[in-house]
């Protein structure tokens, strides 16, 4: 088999890009260069060298992966998400606390169930806003007080762009199969006996609000970054308004479903 | 910044890497053969694995980047030397210990089958 050597160079400099920028910037060169002598043995010994570029050019990219997990799982960006998902839960259910409160003192007297589903997807939503949210905020607080950080695929302002718009509309599929028919949304969340509760639909849609939340915390990656780097807010526009669109979304969803249940968490009787 | 601990076992790739410098200083692609040469063929490793290692000896202190020279017994291509440092040699020093003590622990158990041969 003939190589063009040449775009195989080029290939592998390209993959080597994909390193985060400190590791690249400290063993890019090095690494080019080993490649490169690598790869001269082989043509030299004419061995095995559709075998060689193939398994270093995979090697290289699970080392890649591992360099970018080691930075995410060690670095501040895990510990801040770790943190901020405590206190985003526990926001979240204080926001509902009152609520809680509400139901339990103006319906005791009805004798109905306690609505668990209502404020779990209650809780769920003010959990999502205040995940995308409360990093941003904080980030703005302590401007400039944190070292610079590496940037990782995950604040690179290309990357998260592309990735967050991608996960945003990535549901608008499913959505459009159905209203095409080629799937039944209704099945897949309610089952075959809609009565029923449906584990497998319930777990889909936990996976489905995933999803956004996904998108608003990789939209907002770089915006976090660059406000620790004490730059502004409006940094990255296209950025922000991901984040707001789907922060949007999410309160919308939150005040459409206290305002429908008002009535209810006041006391009156058969307000559905 | 240096914060490897030298009482710390080594990863056998680390291992390996610091045996290849101990005999002088190398660039990359002479670290990958001496590692081959050292093992007799029975350790290889590809660049993502060697420079892996690398950068985690390199913050560690085990070893340093040396200069950007000639190999004369190569083309006329500078490469990045890397030579191991005092840390280094420490921690290559203690995992040899850890190794003659497993030795000795193995030789006092007679778990060597006859056929390996090795002496105490």
């Amino acid at each position: 088999m003939a190589y063009n050597h040449k775009v195989i160079l080029l290939l592998y400099n390209k993959i080597l890009a994909l390193y985060p920028q400190a590791f690249r910037e400290q063993l890019g060169e090095s690494m080019e260069q080993t490649f490169k002598d690598l790869y001269n043995e082989k043509l030299r010994t004419k061995k095995e060298l559709f075998h060689f570029i193939l398994s270093t050019f995979l090697e290289t990219t699970i080392g890649i992966v591992s360099e970018h997990l080691l930075l995410i799982f060690k670095g501040a960006i895990m510990q801040g998400m770790l943190g901020s998902l405590g206190s985003s839960a526990s926001i979240s259910f204080l926001f509902i606390a009152p609520l809680i409160v509400l139901e339990i003192v103006n319906r005791r007297q009805f004798n109905e169930a306690f609505p668990f589903m209502l404020f779990t997807v209650l809780w769920l939503n003010l959990f999502a806003i205040s995940l995308i949210l409360l990093p941003i905020m904080q980030a703005r607080r302590t401007a400039s007080t944190t070292s610079p950080q590496t940037n990782t695929l995950l604040t690179k302002p290309s990357s998260t762009l592309f990735a967050s718009i991608a996960l945003f509309l990535f549901p608008l599929i499913f959505i459009l199969l159905d209203s095409m028919g080629w799937i039944s949304l209704n099945r897949f969340f309610n089952g075959p006996n809609p009565e029923q509760p449906y584990l497998f639909g319930q777990i889909l849609s936990l996976a489905l609000i995933s999803i956004p939340i996904g998108a608003g915390i990789i939209a907002g990656r770089p915006i976090i970054h660059t406000l620790r780097a004490g730059g502004s807010l409006f940094a990255h526009p296209a950025h922000l308004v991901i984040v707001f669109v789907i922060l949007f979304l999410f309160t919308m969803s939150v005040a459409g479903l206290i305002a429908d249940q008002w009535s209810c968490f006041m006391g009156v009787q058969f307000c559905d | 910044m240096a914060t490897n601990n030298t009482n710390q076992p080594l990863t056998p790739a680390v291992f390996h890497i610091l045996l290849a410098l101990s005999s002088g200083e190398r660039h990359g692609y002479g670290i990958m053969k001496q590692v081959e040469t050292d093992s007799h063929g029975k350790v290889t490793m590809g660049p993502g694995t060697l420079y892996g290692s690398l950068k985690r000896m390199l913050d560690a202190g085990l070893v340093r980047e040396s200069d950007k020279r000639i190999d004369p017994e190569m083309d006329d291509e500078r490469r990045i030397y890397y030579q191991i440092t005092g840390i280094g040699t420490e921690a290559l020093a203690s995992e040899l210990e850890r190794y003659k003590r497993i030795v000795s622990l193995a030789q006092e158990r007679q778990l060597y089958p006859k056929t390996y041969g090795i002496q105490p």
